[in-house]
């Protein structure tokens, strides 16, 4: 019975990492309409940051994350300034779009693996130390990593549903022309979503490469995202946070009682199935309700 | 330089091969009220198009306030004084009726996401002043009961009233109306043109109007001028009796015989 409250609980946590990811595909994929696959790219370059503050210049954890988040921010809006705007502008298809995503990620990734090359580096902080309840034992980032992410959550839901930019937003991912004739600046709405999504990205970056391990291509653990986020529904935020952490406890579940080798076959499995039966992700309606 | 609010000057574009608006030349004063009409696919909604640069003029200038706009955004334009409604609704249909004109009031004061995270009381204030101003807006288009609904959830005729609403809280000084009597029947469009005639008189807005149901046209337009857009070009202008008169506008709306004697 412990064992299964510990998985619970890491699952619940390793879900809220993914929900951080599976929002932001959800948040750029609800106004534009396409997948940010540099995502993957963005996480791994948060993650490395962070990992470069402490190691070589001896920072705090919370300054090394913020200088991180900084540092990521900047990278997704000048990603979008450099490969989607010009896109956007020109009104082209969408599939161009995720091409030029594509390529972001490829360019950033490698970039990575040149310059930091591509051993798999240890997150130096002090994650060893577990908390007891009762015979459960919670690792203090898994809490750590839990507690942010389900806070940066809330914070995002109060900006999207209690601000006015939060409402440019909204409208925007209804019908982003009509809104830019109400008077919603376009280019003012993609720097809130691409800066948003920078910051989840590295706070996820972050968190898992405290619990697994940082390297150039640990970005490719957004698949999990994405499947959440579809599962969810595409495009819908509480969608992508519903399926992130059914996800996450599936995962742990399945690697503490059957075999972490076949964790990943189950992912996919579930999504298969979900999609058997609900098409549009347990929360899209039909692609139109959004966000 | 004239005084006019909004003047087009030789507006031209064209889709492909097709020449959409032909070299149409108006001017609106401010606080006027004038009719556009003209037979489906005339190029009326591709005019507003352009206006409000939706879509990129071929040739020729757009004056707003003495300035062009050719090259500015739509949003930018909105916010300059140019707001319109649709001929298909596109309201946000899964935000409140209220969310939807809170949407469009840009005029209210801006205060930051921290004022705003920490309630500041001049955030406050402001937020309290947007809500009145919103209330005002949808008092005046009787839809004040509704204010939490959701924008879908309104039968077709309020959907009309809510789009001006939200037209109106961008706080323009030019309003373009594209077909605000669709699919109303003639009480509904009785409703209307008090509507329209109480939002112009009352708010001092220059209007630009495209209707299909003449009488909405001749009735509103009684005092000023209509502009008849035949195959992108003008055709006539001129008060409602004089193109109502008119036989090459009779000749658009109505075709032609073919063996004239």
């Amino acid at each position: 019975m412990e064992l299964f409250f510990q998985q619970i609980v890491s699952g619940i946590s390793i879900g809220a990492v993914y929900s951080l990811l599976a929002v932001g595909y959800a948040l750029v994929y609800s106004v534009y309409n396409f997948t940010n696959w540099a995502f993957d790219a963005f996480m791994a370059f948060g993650a490395f940051m962070a990992f470069y503050a402490i190691s070589l210049f001896f920072m705090p954890f919370w300054a090394a994350a913020l200088i991180s988040i900084v540092l990521t921010i900047v990278l997704s809006v000048g990603s979008e300034r450099l490969a989607y705007r010009p896109l956007r502008l020109r009104k082209a298809p969408r599939l161009f779009m995720m091409i030029s995503a594509m390529g972001a990620n490829l360019m950033i990734v490698n970039l990575l693996n040149l310059i930091f090359g591509g051993s798999f580096r240890r997150f130096p902080v002090d994650a060893a130390k577990p908390f007891f309840i009762g015979n459960v034992s919670i690792g203090r980032m898994d809490l750590l990593a839990g507690a942010i992410s389900f806070a940066i959550l809330a914070l995002l839901w109060w900006f999207l549903y209690r601000t006015k930019p939060g409402l440019g937003v909204r409208a925007s991912s209804i019908d982003i022309m009509t809104a830019s004739l109400m008077g919603v600046n376009n280019d003012a709405v993609a720097f809130i979503i691409f800066a948003v999504t920078g910051a989840l990205s590295s706070v996820a970056g972050v968190f898992y490469g405290i619990k697994y391990a940082v390297f150039p291509y640990m970005g490719l653990v957004t698949i999990k995202a994405m499947i959440a986020s579809i599962v969810g529904g595409l495009g819908s935020l509480p969608g992508a946070v519903v399926g992130s952490l059914i996800l996450g406890v599936l995962e742990t579940l399945v690697a503490g009682y059957i075999s972490s080798t076949y964790r990943d076959l189950f992912s996919f499995l579930f999504l298969v199935i979900i999609l058997l039966f609900f098409p549009n992700g347990l929360m899209g309606k039909s692609g139109d309700e959004k966000l | 330089m004239s005084t006019a609010i909004l003047s087009l000057r030789d507006l031209t574009v064209d889709f492909g091969g097709v020449r959409a608006v032909n070299q149409v030349t108006l001017d609106i004063q401010p606080g006027e009220l004038v009719g556009l009409i003209g037979p489906n696919g005339a190029g009326k909604t591709t005019v507003f198009n352009l206006i409000t640069n939706s879509i990129q003029a071929t040739s020729g200038d757009i004056l707003f306030q003495g300035k062009s706009i050719r090259n500015k955004m739509p949003d930018a334009i909105c916010r300059m004084g140019i707001s319109r409604t649709f001929q298909n609704i596109r309201l946000f249909p899964q935000m409140s009726v209220y969310e939807n004109v809170e949407l469009a009031l840009h005029n209210a004061p801006r205060y930051s996401i921290l004022e705003a995270f920490v309630r500041t009381p001049r955030a406050s204030r402001i937020e309290k002043e947007t809500r009145q101003r919103a209330f005002e807006l949808l008092e005046m288009v009787s839809l004040k009961d509704y204010v939490h609904e959701k924008a879908a959830n309104l039968p077709y005729g309020l959907q009309r009233r809510l789009e001006m609403a939200r037209a109106m809280a961008a706080n323009p000084s030019l309003l373009l109306l594209d077909e605000p009597a669709a699919g109303m029947n003639e009480d509904e469009c009785n409703d209307l043109i008090k509507l329209i005639r109480q939002i112009h008189t009352q708010m001092g807005y220059a209007i630009i109007m495209i209707e299909h149901h003449m009488n909405v046209v001749m009735d509103l337009c009684a005092g000023s001028r209509i502009y008849v857009l035949n195959l992108g070009s003008i055709l006539a202008v001129g008060s409602p009796a004089e193109i109502q008169s008119n036989p090459d506008v009779i000749k658009a709306y109505l075709g032609e015989r073919r063996n004239v004697r």
